[in-house]
């Protein structure tokens, strides 16, 4: 089927929301509180548009596109309330973009830029006081004077993930988002998957260890395997130069679709420990030398030989690393059922 | 554990009431909060999520979110002041002062014997007897600063006096206030006697789609403020599916200027029953819920006694009168949120939730309660519905105003002579109303005719104002719930702006920015302009967020406030021009 966005006819799915189908297409409509993960809330009200036919402004994000439909996202009335809403926001906020770590990859700024607004329409007391951001979990920094109140983290943590920390407080303008019962993240049942932060549009969850590291332009993305465990998660370093700055999941990536543990998001100084191991080491009379890798596998192999040779094969076992590939797994267990002749070979992601 | 045994047995029994136990935690922490001395804290929170299974964060959202739950502890006696606008123009500022001077403490303080705390409230819905004050359950009204001192008295003695409000009140159509004047039309003999119940009685033989034609017939309107037709309501539920339907009465009555459902429900409970379970036929439901505001818990035990009574003589439950009919009603307490009031919103509370609205559509009557097919009504609606079945559509047909058909409670507040509730059919003249009311005190200035959202009226455009639906739209205005508020010429209008906006910022979900943003800023701008550190520009921002808000909330409250502050402002200009100069 086709519609009208802004003059434009373009093509549309069954199914396909207004919004949808403008981000198909390229054409921007300001949003805050929609994101694919998290449906499509009716909150923050800043996709309004006029469809035409239709009585007073529509949401994008909610209206099923239709056949024939023509939108206007630019008429006075759509930008008027486009408009109220980022005014709203930034003057009952504190939104000082030099010093946040999102500058540049703000979805509020984005329609502000967006929006022609160059500082807030009203100047008053947000009300909000001083409060000073909440860093007392390990990973993750939370600005209730930045946050939005879009509802993204809290529908992807008790929906999502499922791990039913976060909720709404209180109510009205004092409306915030609460760990249980309105405790600092670090000590609430917060597992730090960091799921929250991944959806937060602004600078309201922010990952702890990536503050004053690099500005968001100064940072390209690496897509990898995470390292961890078998299951695979796609995800992308944030690095500056060589050094790794955040990670973020990939949305569009299988099998996790942007999900990750507190190990996948946040567990990434281990290639920069002085301590990790460079080179084979040998154990002799209680102590460590470095070795090559030839005489190491070599030691291995003829002990291995001795064992066998003594006790029989049962005498050894072969546990192999969840980390390996499929192709390295079945090797192992080729050469401990093949070569070696047991069948004493597990894996360790077995629990 | 900090929650005794027995009383988690009770949350337990209550949590099996309702079709989903999620739907206990308002009752939960109600008794809760009564058990442990008027506060419950996080250890009790705890306890009454893992009672109910729930999050911690989800119980504690929702705790925090309505106005009669304390999480700090609080003095013995709770002294709660209503300093809404028709408690303002009633007096109570003065009040408030005197309060803090003879307890030596501010509105939200405790005094350090800990006998006393505080607050200031927005709206007891008691606007026809105020200045009004909420002392733990119990309502005082008439307050003067003697009188208060005189309840100050008895607390110190550790006694609660019994004090009844002196309430004025008339009806020209006897119907919904028949028994008012009747101190004994709480029993269900004397309400029979008085021919209560006819109407069921006679309900029972007709068919469902009879019941609905009859008040579809009747062109009854919806008394809760929109003013849309029951009847037809009534008729979109799904016609089949086995999902169950639920009957809703929305009892919250939580708007400044209202206070004509609780002149039903405390004077005579059987006749709401009567509607509802009436209604409850005509829909195809067999549980009724009335979801009453939380303040107004000596009421909600008026009505539970009054359908203990009528379960008891067979009137509500599985074979109503031996007909094999069946319909179970539960009383519902709210805690301190006006939003409540909005069908949807209600329906969140009333699962246990946060009262924030829902998307519409889907409305309420495909996907409600519990995702079920459900009607909502206010409690006047339901209360015409005996009337209409028992005496004919027709007969409800003469009273009021072409399309404003039947008898309509008024409640008159604010600057004149007889406060009260009067009950008259639709479309009766606003200066008959006041004159009833014993005429303003001084010269009319404005008036606000159907509670506080709706737009104010000059002196010269309420003049000859017939006070039906379509008159009022006409004016350029609503009906809204009736709630008639009277201002003299002594009366400023800023800071009546300053006050509604006071309560609507208050009142505010907080969901969706333009209306919990919006309403802090417009307060914000009005609270600066008040105090005379205004500019000619805030009063432009004010201008331009009301028009802007218009229309681009989520649910009706950003009009609610954006509509009605516009019309004082636009109106009454030069007053706020004067606050800049
Ligand atoms: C903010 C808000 C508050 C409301 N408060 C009430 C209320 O206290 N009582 C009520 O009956 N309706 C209230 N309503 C209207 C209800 O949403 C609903 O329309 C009404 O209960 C339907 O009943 P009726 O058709 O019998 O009038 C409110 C609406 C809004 C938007
Ligand atoms: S880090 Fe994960 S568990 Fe913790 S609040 Fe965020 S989404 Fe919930
Ligand atoms: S307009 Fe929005 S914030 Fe206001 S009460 Fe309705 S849903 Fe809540």
């Amino acid at each position: 089927m086709k519609l009208t966005i802004d003059r434009t006819t373009v093509e549309a799915q069954p199914g396909q929301t207004i919004l949808q189908v403008a981000r198909a297409h390229g054409i921007y409509i300001p949003t805050l509180c929609y994101h694919e993960k998290t449906g499509a809330a009716s909150k923050c009200r800043v996709c309004a548009v006029v469809v035409e036919g239709m009585r007073g402004l529509q949401l994008a994000c909610s209206v099923p596109a239709k056949d024939g439909m023509v939108i206007h996202t630019d008429t006075a009335e759509a930008r008027d309330t486009q408009r109220l809403v980022v005014n709203l926001l930034l003057s009952t906020g504190t939104h000082d973009c030099l010093a946040c770590e999102k500058n540049g990859v703000c979805e509020l700024q984005d329609a502000a830029y967006h929006l022609g607004i160059m500082k807030p329409a009203f100047v008053i007391d947000s009300g909000r006081g001083e409060e000073r951001p909440d860093d007392s979990s390990a990973f993750i920094v939370r600005d209730h004077a930045r946050c939005i109140a879009c509802g993204r983290c809290v529908v992807s943590c008790s929906k999502n993930v499922i791990n039913r920390v976060l909720d709404f407080g209180y109510r009205g303008s004092e409306t915030r988002v609460i760990c249980d019962d309105d405790r600092p993240m670090g000590d609430s049942s917060c597992v730090q998957c960091g799921e929250c932060v991944q959806l937060c549009p602004v600078g309201a969850l922010v990952e702890k260890k990536a503050i004053g590291k690099a500005r968001t332009w100064e940072l390209s993305k690496v897509r990898t395997t995470c390292p961890y465990c078998g299951v695979g998660c796609q995800l992308d370093l944030h690095v500056k130069g060589e050094q790794i700055v955040k990670v973020t999941g990939v949305e569009e990536g299988l099998p996790n679709r942007g999900y990750l543990c507190v190990k996948g998001r946040f567990g990434y100084d281990f290639p920069y420990a002085e301590d990790r191991l460079k080179t084979p080491l040998i154990k002799e009379n209680g102590a460590f030398r470095p070795a090559s890798w030839d005489e190491a596998l070599d030691l291995v192999a003829s002990k291995f030989k001795d064992i066998i040779a003594q006790s029989g094969p049962d005498a050894v076992a072969g546990v192999s690393c969840a980390r390996s590939i499929n192709e390295d797994s079945y090797q192992m267990q080729k050469l401990f059922r093949a070569v070696f002749r047991t069948n004493n070979i597990d894996h360790c992601a077995r629990t | 554990m900090i929650l005794a045994p027995e009383l988690r047995a009770q949350i337990e029994e209550i949590a099996g009431r309702y079709p989903d136990r999620r739907s206990a935690l308002l009752p939960a922490l109600h008794l809760a909060q009564r058990s442990l001395g008027g506060c419950v804290q996080a250890d009790g929170v705890a306890e009454v999520a893992s009672i109910l299974g729930l999050p911690l964060a989800a119980a504690f959202g929702v705790q925090s979110y309505y106005t009669m739950f304390n999480r700090q502890p609080i003095g013995r006696y709770h002294l709660q002041l209503d300093v809404n606008v028709p408690a303002m123009l009633a007096g109570a500022d003065a009040l408030l002062a005197h309060l803090e001077q003879v307890l030596g403490i501010r509105a939200g303080q405790t005094t350090p014997d800990g006998l006393f705390t505080l607050s200031t409230v927005q709206d007891l819905g008691s606007c026809g007897t105020c200045p009004v004050l909420q002392v733990n359950d119990r309502y005082y009204e008439n307050l003067t600063p003697a009188r208060a001192d005189e309840l100050l008295t008895h607390l110190r003695r550790g006694q609660m006096p019994d004090w009844q409000p002196e309430a004025a009140w008339g009806s020209s159509c006897n119907i919904l206030l028949r028994r008012r004047g009747n101190p004994k039309a709480r029993e269900l003999a004397e309400y029979r006697k008085t021919g209560g119940y006819q109407a069921l009685e006679k309900a029972l033989g007709m068919t469902p789609e009879a019941l609905v034609a009859e008040v579809k017939a009747a062109a009854l309107r919806g008394r809760g403020g929109a003013g849309f037709p029951a009847g037809m309501k009534w008729g979109f539920l799904p016609k089949e599916g086995n999902r169950p339907v639920y009957m809703i009465c929305n009892a919250d009555e939580g708007e400044p200027g209202t206070f004509k459902d609780r002149q039903i429900m405390e004077f005579d409970p059987h006749l709401l029953l009567e509607g509802l379970t009436i209604a409850g036929l005509a829909v195809g439901s067999r549980l009724g819920f009335i979801y009453i505001r939380g303040e107004f818990a000596w009421i909600a035990e008026i009505l539970e006694r009054a359908a203990e009574q009528a379960r008891q003589a067979k009137l509500l439950g599985n074979d109503i009168l031996g007909r094999g009919k069946e319909f179970e009603v539960l009383v519902h307490l709210g805690a301190g949120a006006y939003v409540c009031g909005e069908e949807t919103a209600l329906i969140e509370s009333l699962e246990g939730k946060r009262g924030c609205p829902r998307v519409k559509p889907p409305f309420p009557a495909s996907a409600g309660l519990y995702g079920c097919p459900t009607i909502v009504n206010n409690v006047e609606t339901l209360a015409c519905v005996p009337t209409i079945v028992q005496h004919g559509a027709e007969a409800f047909k003469k009273l009021g105003t072409p399309n404003n058909h039947g008898p309509k409670i008024f409640g008159i507040s604010g600057h004149v002579k007889r406060p009260g509730t009067y009950e008259h059919p639709l479309g009766t003249s606003l200066d008959a109303l006041l004159a009833e009311a014993g005429g303003v005190q001084g010269k009319l200035k404005a008036i606000i005719v159907g509670g506080l959202s709706v737009p104010i009226l000059t002196a010269a455009e309420a003049a000859g104002l017939k006070m039906d639906y379509d008159s009022c739209l006409k004016a350029g205005t609503m009906l809204g719930s009736g709630g008639v508020i009277v201002m003299n010429e002594t009366t400023s209008i800023p800071a009546v702006a300053l006050r509604a906006m006071e309560f609507y910022a208050h009142e505010s979900c907080g969901q969706c920015a333009p209306c919990s943003r919006g309403s802090h800023t417009v307060l914000a701008l009005l609270r600066r302009l008040v105090a005379g550190r205004g500019s000619q520009a805030d009063i432009e921002a004010v201008l331009h967020l009301c028009k802007r808000i218009k229309g681009s909330t989520l649910c009706p409250t950003g009009d609610a406030f954006s509509v009605p502050i516009e019309a004082m402002v636009r109106k009454f200009r030069p007053e706020f021009e004067a606050l800049v100069r």
